[in-house]
Formats: C-alpha cells, structure tokens, sequence
C-alpha cells in the first residue's frame, strides 16, 4: 500500500467517526500534533495544582483543607493519565516520559495561560474550582467525541472528577456569597481579578494557528474557541449573576439578534507574553516545579533501582 | 536507562464483577504498579482487587483485523431476540384459554 492509499484509508475512518488506536498506522502529522497536545494537556494539569496548593495550608477549614487536597492529588493524577497516553504515542517517535515532562522546564513545551495568574485570596481558590475548572470541563467534555480513542477514555474519568471540583468551587463561593460584605467583596474581587484570564482561557476566536488547524482536520477537536467560550457564558453567566455578583466588562450582554453574548475583548497581547513564560507568575511557578523536580530525583532513582534489581532476579 | 515499565491496570469492583481494565501506569516493580495504580484509579471508588500486568505481555487482535470479527452469518439464533418476538405472538393464542383455566380453577 502507498502512503497516498494509507493516508486516504486513514481520513476514510476519520471521517466515519471511528477511533483512532496507539497502535494503528497513522500519519506523523496526526501523532507528533497530539503528543504535543496531550503533553500540554498533561504538564497543564501538573502545573495547574500550583495555583490551588497554596491555599492548603491556609484552607479556614479542615473540611475544606481535605477537599482542597483531593483536588490537589486529583489534577496531579490526571497529570500521570495523560502523560503514560501520550507517552504510548510518543514512543515510536523515540521521544520518552522523561523527555515530554523535560520540556515543560526547557519552555519547549507550554502550559495552559490561566495557571500563569496569582491567587491571593481564598476567593480565588473558590473561583479557581468553580469557573476555571468550569472552563476546563466545558473544553475537555467537547473532546470526549475525539477521534484519538486513548485520549476520549482517559477525559472521561477526567472530566467525572472535575465536575466534583467544579462542586467543591461552587461551595466555596456560595459560602462566600452568603457570608459577610467584606466575603462577598472578596468574592466580586476575585472575579474581578479572573474574568479576563476566563476569556483569554479559550484562546483567541478567529485563531487559525497550525496545529488547530489540524487538530480540526483530524476531529481529534470538533468546536472552535469561540463556541467553546459561548457555551461557558450560557452555562456560567446566569448563575454568576443569580449569586448578585456583576460581571467586570459593562459591555457584557446578550445579543438576541446575533444570539451570543457580547463581551469586551481582554488584552490577547497577554497570551502572547504568557507562551513565552511572561505572565505574572510563570517563572515562580516554573521554579515551584523545577525545584519540586529536582528534590523528588532521588524518588525516581530509587523506583529506578527496583526495576532495575528486578530485571537481575 | 529507560527502565520503568508499563503496567496495564485491571479493577474488580467487588466479588460479583469481573476485573475491568481501566489504564496503565508506568512502574519499576510490580508491587508499585499495584500501589500507582490504587493512587490513580481508586482515590474514590472502592474495589476488592487490582490486577497488573508488563504491557508486552498482552498479547491482542489486530484492529485493522477485522477478518477475525467477522459475522457475515445471522446471529439471531443465538439471542433472546431471535425468539421472544414469535414467542409472544404465539402466548398471546393462549392467553384467553389460560385466563379461563384460571377462573375455573379459582371457582373449584
């Protein structure tokens, strides 16, 4: 068979909605275009307990410190899922685990532009939990239907314990916003601190970049960045306002002839400066891992022995 | 230098269910694919047994193979629905008769 007859075999199956399997001939494009997804995908979840982590040890609760802990251990084995699916498709590209979690330090590999932001409240770990993960699900749960079969069955139990985190940030902010003014204030601040990051989250509407393009062509994705972000205002806007909060963008509003909602574009140029590890607190949190890397080493190596030890036996 | 392994992890809920794979973790023995795998798959869910096994000792069909599945001939034979449709019409014959036996049997 030609790669021509291959490749066209290939889109045969693309396009009848079948899964695509680790194992399956396909196409370099289709593989080193997911692995670099996944990877992100993988280091994002990593890096994105960082932000949350923090306020463990200042959770006002143990109830809350033990929630705040499951969601810490959960993104970090979400982390390791998507990590050994990516790795299964890096392999034949001689590229290895340890390679992909390298990148991450290197800034070869990217990750995702709201874990760059400050959380100096405990508002915003509730908001955290509540809208960001509410994003997360909304993009991933539009990945479910993906063409790569390894990917959709690990995103299904991703996307089952998100919606507990997403419950865990929802109570957090409901206590805040039945508490006292200065907890609502806390609350409306922090909003107010994250609403931009929540658009810049879906990226850019009319993006054309290379690898959407064709992740697109491969239905490994389905939905654009736009009706990504419209769906997360249908779903998020009404309850934000139903808990008396306002949404920090006056010319916020329904557009009924359009039917979508209109929305001041946030500063994308930020986006810009976040992919190259310029945000806010991109190089803290890369020197939180880097350094997290480096003093679990002797962890690794000693596992390392093991197998090692093992092969002798 | 490579040398954790990938261990395919299967989960038995409890006695009644079978063990059902759910992923894979990467280990450097056994007894820690075990414990990865309790860390990833089982921080809520409760379960009886784990089972894991070196991937390149899974020996599996082809998906391109699907020769091997082949069911070019008809199934119905084998299932429920082969039969309970005509099963059903025909009871239903009988269905009065029966209703009578019933009454007489209850007037006795």
């Amino acid at each position: 068979m030609t790669h021509e007859e291959r490749l066209a075999q290939f889109m045969a199956r693309i396009e009848r909605g079948e899964k695509i399997e680790s194992t399956d001939w396909m196409p370099d494009e289709y593989r080193i275009t997911l692995v670099k997804f996944m990877q992100m995908h993988a280091l994002s979840e990593v890096m994105g307990a960082l932000p949350e982590k923090e306020w463990v040890p200042k959770a006002p609760t143990l109830a809350r410190k033990l929630s705040l802990m499951a969601k810490v251990q959960d993104e970090m084995g979400h982390g390791q899922l998507i990590l050994r699916v990516a790795e299964d498709l890096a392999k034949p590209l001689g590229k290895s685990r340890e390679e992909l979690v390298g990148e991450l330090l290197t800034g070869v590999c990217k990750f995702h532009n709201v874990f760059h932001m400050p959380a100096p409240t405990w508002a915003d770990a509730g908001i955290i939990g509540w809208l960001v993960d509410g994003a997360a699900v909304v993009s991933q749960a539009a990945l479910l239907d993906s063409s790569y079969g390894p990917y959709a069955r690990v995103l299904q139990r991703v996307c089952a314990e998100e919606g507990f985190h997403i419950q865990h940030g929802e109570s957090i902010c409901l206590a805040l916003a039945e508490g006292t003014p200065e907890q609502r204030q806390m609350l409306q601040e922090a909003l107010n601190r994250w609403w931009e990051s929540l658009l810049l989250f879906f990226g850019p509407a009319d993006t054309n970049s290379a690898s959407a393009t064709i992740l697109m062509k491969y239905r490994f994705r389905t939905k654009t960045n736009e009706e990504l972000r419209q769906k997360f205002f249908d779903k998020y806007v009404p309850r934000i306002w139903s808990l008396g909060l306002t949404i920090p963008d006056p010319d916020f509003r329904w557009n009924e002839a359009a039917q979508r909602w209109h929305y001041t574009q946030p500063d994308w140029t930020k986006l810009k400066a976040i992919a190259r590890n310029e945000g806010p607190l991109s190089q803290y949190r890369l020197g939180l891992r880097r350094m997290s890397y480096e003093q679990t080493k002797w962890v690794r190596e000693a596992l390392l022995g093991k197998a090692g030890a093992g092969a002798i036996a | 230098m490579d040398m954790f392994n990938v261990y395919e992890v299967f989960i038995q809920k409890d006695h009644g269910s079978p063990h059902v794979w759910v992923g894979s973790v990467d280990a450097g023995s056994p007894d820690d694919a075990l414990l990865l795998a309790r860390e990833n798959f089982l921080r809520r869910d409760p379960a009886v047994s784990i089972w894991v096994v070196r991937q390149e000792q899974v020996h599996r069909t082809d998906y391109e193979d699907r020769d091997f599945f082949a069911r070019e001939t008809d199934k119905t034979y084998r299932m429920l629905t082969g039969y309970n449709k005509v099963n059903a019409e025909k009871w239903r014959k009988y269905k009065k008769n029966l209703l009578d036996l019933e009454k007489d049997f209850v007037k006795d």
